[in-house]
């Protein structure tokens, strides 16, 4: 993403022109436009003239149009943002108050109005527009008979196909069958890496299996390529690194990223640090479970105390439609930056990291120092349940 | 369709025969002149196009039209008719004209044939066009049948004319019809009668070579001359029946044709009018009661395709064409709401339950063992050992196991390839997936389920587990080994705990390879000690809990007892022996039907769809249909197998494999559960569990399984902390769970919802560790 134009009035509010270059702009987009928000994009729309006479006729009409956002849609799967909204800017085809729908394209500008910059959004901007270099990586995590072909880039993890395929068991004196129904997996997920994994430009291709099959996988992948004489793939060989997991579902993402291997590769990523980050949570939350908390109450009171080493904030939080929820996650955000002592990472929703930490309310903190009772007033309510301390709850 | 069927002495086809009605075909013989007699049919095919078929008296010269061809006829496939006329008529001849709706291009009409009698004058041949103010003569058929109905509904005509009239009754009724002077409003008093298609008319143009042809009888032996030009409907001309008199008459006619071939029946008896009289109308009205042979082609046809299942073929005489036509518009409304049923397979109607308690002193019982343990413990081998021992695999296979493990430096793991059949598992010499094998006693029958017992696999062995009626619990026994099994992430412990979880109340610790250890008591003292200790945590009672020292490489105690003075300090039952003292729990048998499918394959040239899994409750019996939940698929039971011999009905802790009908494999999966229709499983997106933690728990991302089932899914709430004697609640709203607490926990499926109902097991997973298993509330 480019940042073209920025004009931001004292009050915070004003506009910034961005151009996206690559679909993940459009995830930062996606976290940028809020409802309410201005849009000004280009925009395709069939405008029906009436003649004199009362005969109609359409015709498509290129113009840039201003919406107010009502609605904003992201798909993940095909990069695309469509941003639903009223006109805000007469011209002499469209009313105000129209309704339009705009589909953000690569490589046209667009122009995003808010009431108020806060730090996030300006964050973001400034994250998106950041030109160091990307590093996305493709994972295959699989257990006998699932699939899951996932290309990761820094700021989204994207499920590029599921396979499901149903394995006959080994059988007493059949095992043809299994073994027939194995290979057209591995080949199924050969063809899928294929079609779906941008090889050329991966940085590491992941292939995360519990026991023997990502390894199976991996010689089954060289040996198609031989024979296809597939240079891509041939050429790629260093890529591909074999890892263990526990099962084929995508959150052995989490599993996968942080294992040793996959960290060495790629320990200065943000998905990398993200995936440290949670892990370093849940660590906490097992041996020392006081300094571990999570929920907005809590981490607000943690936060009140000065206690927040790391602040673990998911960007889902600051995409709330509701400004004074929006407000207060920023809030917590800038408290603990101007503490100074620390750190805030906000997590991309959609990266497994994300995924879990919207699991546990989309926030969380670890402590400096240990707090309890964080979670008290919530017990007010419930007669028997505050006298107990909060703290013993897990460990009787 | 109405024929048209002229015999007359010509000598040349008239030249208004091409004319009549454009665009026809006229296909003559080069033979027609020389011959004396000449038949006619004239079929309005579309209205566009008359088609002529001229056909010959002599047996062999006969011409066909282009158009017979493409409209072939098969009436005969569905009247039941004997195969003498088979051949004579065309098949695939009425498949598109259903009885109660003739399509419009397949109408014809019934054009009065031009009778070249000496002394009138010579017209045209040919289509109604040419006689406006002629209603048709299958307009006249019709006014007949309706009117015959009309006076069979007032009770003047007696139902009873079946179709198997005899040739005799028929000719009475024939004669009789006779003389009857033709309907009023019969517009052409027709003197047309039918001639027989010429043959193989669907299938060549000419009849194959070597088929006799079916003589056209009536025209050889009956002369012009003999017919009395009285009233024009008494000369009408005989001539063989056509394809549509045949299916209208089926096996009366030829029996006809037959009497008449013996000259015995006056040549007018066969004559029977196109547009009959009313009386007449009625008898040929009987063929026409209760279905027609299209319809229950049609009926037939509409259930096999499965687009039908209430329509019954009406067999009444007294039914209608109106009950006919009811039938198909309940099709009609049927057709979108009904799912398509599977094949019916008689269901016998079974009491199972009563049939279950009758055989049981018959039948040895059969119980599931799983066989578990740390990973290289010696589990296979020791059921290798057993299998062997018990006779179950011959001599020459071990021998061949042995030779082949050799060649690859595993000579030990010889016993173990007996269930480790996979290239994989051999070579890296790993069990990964269950071995089902069974083996029979004198006591009792048992299935081994021989888990794996690598880390990554526990997937595979709650599979096992959750089919076993006890467990056995294997332990390698030298030094360092047993502890590496035994510490905080070992799979003795994890697997023990998994199985109790899952229902096993049982547990038979083999501790194995002793024979490294010269058979030391001490040795097997503490492992007993330490096991008995940490199984009682586990929740198994000491009575349900033994220990057997023995060896699987060598076989000491497996099945024979050691050589006497190797283990002088054990005086006990052998593993067999103590096998035979643990009997199957007790099922619910007459519940409703639930069984997890382990397998979906191919069983077969004759069993396309083969599920395997062991029912869990209730009982299935051949001819059930049956759903496989979260699928909405119904299936079939085509057959059933019960420990591999086939069997009617099977109840629970049996360990089926069912046949099934109707379904595709793709509507099947590994881990959906089977139950009947009338009791399906709902499917569970979301549910609350009550659970026991073996790990820290938060809100987070699970593996949860139950049986073959694995699916992801999400904890999203943690409800409550239990107290663990009682079950009352001692924190709502815990943040976390910490390891061995008793806790309520609400999970979200993220993927499509899962068959749990309250009450099934569950094991949660996180991470490659089991961190909870509970049920589901």
């Amino acid at each position: 993403m480019r940042l073209i134009k920025q004009q931001l009035e004292r009050d915070g509010s004003g506009t910034v022109t961005l151009y996206p270059e690559e679909p993940e702009d459009m995830w930062h987009a996606f976290n940028l436009i809020r409802v309410g928000d201005t849009l000004r994009a280009s925009a395709v729309r069939r405008i029906v003239s009436e003649s004199s006479t009362g005969s109609t006729s359409s015709s498509r009409v290129h113009m840039s149009l201003t919406i107010t956002v009502d609605k904003v849609d992201f798909d993940s799967q095909a990069g695309q943002l469509h941003i639903n909204g009223r006109i805000a800017e007469e011209n002499k085809y469209v009313k105000i108050g129209a309704h339009h729908t705009l589909d953000l394209e690569l490589n046209r500008n667009f122009t995003i109005g808010k009431a108020e910059w806060d730090s996030i959004s300006l964050g973001v901007v400034k994250e998106a527009c950041d030109p160091a270099e990307k590093a996305e990586i493709g994972a295959v995590v699989l257990h006998e008979g699932l699939a899951n072909v996932c290309l990761i880039t820094e700021h989204m993890t994207v499920l590029r196909q599921r396979i499901d395929m149903s394995i006959p068991r080994k059988r007493t004196g059949s095992i043809s069958a299994f073994e027939k129904a194995m290979d057209k997996f591995y080949e199924t997920i050969y063809q899928s890496i294929l079609r779906h994994l941008p090889i050329a430009n991966l940085k590491v291709i992941l292939l995360a299996s519990p026991g023997f099959l990502a390894e199976s996988l991996q010689k089954y992948i060289f040996a198609e390529a031989v024979k296809a004489d597939n240079k891509t793939i041939l050429s790629a060989k260093p890529k591909f690194v074999t890892v263990h997991c526990s099962t084929g579902h995508v959150h052995a993402l989490n599993e996968v990223l942080k294992s040793p291997a996959v960290i060495a590769r790629l320990a200065d990523t943000k998905y990398a640090k993200e995936t440290r980050a949670m892990e370093a949570f849940f660590k906490m939350m097992q041996t020392d479970e006081d300094r571990a908390w999570y929920g907005p109450k809590e981490v607000e009171r943690a936060i009140e105390k000065g206690a927040v080493a790391t602040l673990l904030v998911s960007n889902s939080l600051f995409r709330s439609n509701n400004m004074s929820e929006r407000r207060r996650y920023v809030q917590m955000v800038e408290d603990v930056k101007a503490s100074g002592a620390g750190e805030v990472m906000i997590l991309s929703s959609i990266h497994e990291s994300g995924i879990r930490l919207d699991g546990l309310g989309g926030v969380a903190a670890i402590l400096m120092f240990p707090l309890q009772d964080l979670d008290e007033s919530d017990e007010e309510s419930e007669a028997e349940g505050s006298a107990d301390n909060p703290g013993d709850g897990g460990l009787q | 369709m109405v024929l048209l069927l002229r015999r007359r002495k010509v000598h040349h086809i008239p030249s208004e025969l091409s004319r009549c009605d454009g665009e026809e075909k006229t296909e003559e013989n080069s033979g027609c002149r020389s011959t004396k007699r000449l038949v006619y049919f004239i079929f309005r095919v579309r209205s566009s196009s008359i088609i002529t078929m001229v056909g010959f008296s002599s047996s062999s010269a006969r011409t066909t039209s282009r158009e017979m061809h493409r409209y072939p006829c098969h009436s005969e496939s569905r009247l039941d008719r004997p195969e003498n006329v088979n051949d004579r008529v065309p098949s695939g001849f009425w498949s598109d004209v259903p009885w109660g709706g003739v399509p419009v291009f397949r109408l014809a009409e019934l054009v009065p044939p031009r009778i070249l009698v000496e002394g009138r004058t010579t017209g045209l041949l040919g289509g109604s066009s040419l006689q406006p103010g002629k209603t048709s003569k299958l307009a006249a058929l019709a006014k007949a049948r309706s009117k015959a109905k009309a006076e069979k509904a007032a009770g003047l005509t007696s139902s009873d004319a079946p179709q198997s009239t005899t040739a005799v009754s028929l000719l009475d009724k024939l004669s009789k019809k006779k003389p009857s002077t033709t309907p009023a409003e019969t517009p052409a008093p027709t003197p047309a009668t039918v001639t027989p298609i010429p043959p193989a008319a669907g299938t060549s143009p000419e009849p194959p070579p070597g088929e006799i042809m079916p003589e056209p009888i009536v025209v050889q032996t009956i002369d012009i001359p003999q017919i009395p030009a009285a009233t024009e409907s008494d000369i009408t001309p005989k001539a063989s029946p056509s394809g549509f008199a045949k299916s209208m008459f089926g096996r009366r006619l030829d029996e006809m044709l037959l009497d008449l071939d013996d000259k015995i029946a006056d040549a007018q008896l066969i004559y029977f009018s196109v547009a009959p009289s009313q009386k007449a109308a009625a008898k040929a009205k009987q063929g026409f009661e209760g279905p027609s042979p299209d319809d229950v082609v049609i009926a037939a046809q509409s259930q096999s395709k499965g687009l039908n299942k209430t329509q019954k073929t009406e067999k009444s005489t007294a039914a209608t064409t109106t009950s006919i036509q009811k039938g198909i518009d309940g099709l009609k409304i049927g057709e979108p709401s009904e799912k398509p049923t599977p094949p019916k397979i008689a269901r016998k109607k079974i009491d199972v339950v009563a049939e279950y308690e009758k055989s049981k002193s018959k039948r040895k019982e059969n119980a599931n063992l799983v066989v578990i343990g740390h990973v290289d413990a010696g589990k296979s081998t020791l059921m290798g050992r057993l299998l062997y021992d018990s006779g179950v695999v011959d001599e020459r296979t071990i021998q061949k196991y042995k030779q082949e493990a050799e060649k690859i430096g595993k000579s030990s793991f010889a016993l173990a390839w007996v269930l480790d059949q996979t290239g994989e598992e051999r070579t890296r010499g790993v069990t990964i997936d269950i071995a089902v094998n069974a083996f029979e006693t004198e006591k009792g029958r048992f299935t081994i389920l021989d888990a794996p017992g690598h880390r990554d696999f526990i997937p595979n062995m709650i599979a096992g587990a959750a089919q076993a009626d006890f467990a056995v619990l294997v332990i390698d026994s030298s030094p360092g080994e047993f502890e590496a099994g035994f510490n905080i992430r070992g799979q003795t412990k994890e697997h023990a705990l998994l199985v109790r979880s899952m229902g096993v109340q049982r547990i038979i610790v083999a501790v194995n390879k002793l024979d490294l250890l010269h058979w030391d008591q001490d040795r097997f003292d503490e492992i007993r000690q330490q096991m008995t200790q940490f199984l009682t945590t586990a929740g198994f009672q000491s009575k349900n809990m033994s220990f057997i020292p023995c060896s699987g490489l060598t076989g000491d105690n497996i099945v024979r007892k050691p050589k006497e003075g190797l283990v002088p300090w054990y005086s006990g039952p052998t593993l067999i022996e103590e096998l035979e003292t643990a009997k199957p729990v007790a099922k619910a048998i007459e519940k409703a039907l639930r069984m997890t499918i382990t397998d979906v394959y191919r069983g077969g040239v004759t069993n396309p769809v083969t599920i395997s899994g062991r029912i869990e409750v209730g009982n299935v019996q051949v001819g059930d249909t049956i759903i496989a939940v979260p699928g909405d698929e119904r299936a079939t039971v085509k057959g059933i197998e019960v420990d591999n011999e086939a069997a009617e009905w099977a109840v629970a802790g049996n360990n089926v494999q069912l046949h099934l009908a109707g379904i595709e494999m793709d509507h099947l999966k590994i881990g959906d559960v089977v139950c009947h229709t009338d009791s399906p499983l709902v499917p569970l997106r979301e549910f609350e569990a009550k659970i026991l933690a073996f790990e820290s728990l938060t809100p987070m991302m699970i593996d949860i399984h139950r049986g073959r089932l694995n699916a992801s899914g999400r904890i999203t709430k943690l409800v409550a902390t239990l107290d663990k004697g009682n079950g009352t609640i001692t924190k709502k709203k815990p943040r976390h769970i910490g390891p061995g607490s008793l806790a309520m926990i609400n999970i979200l499926v993220t993927g499509a919802p899962l068959p749990l109902e309250k009450g099934s097991k569950i094991v949660l997973r996180a991470d490659g560790l089991t961190v909870a298993a509970g049920v589901v509330e």
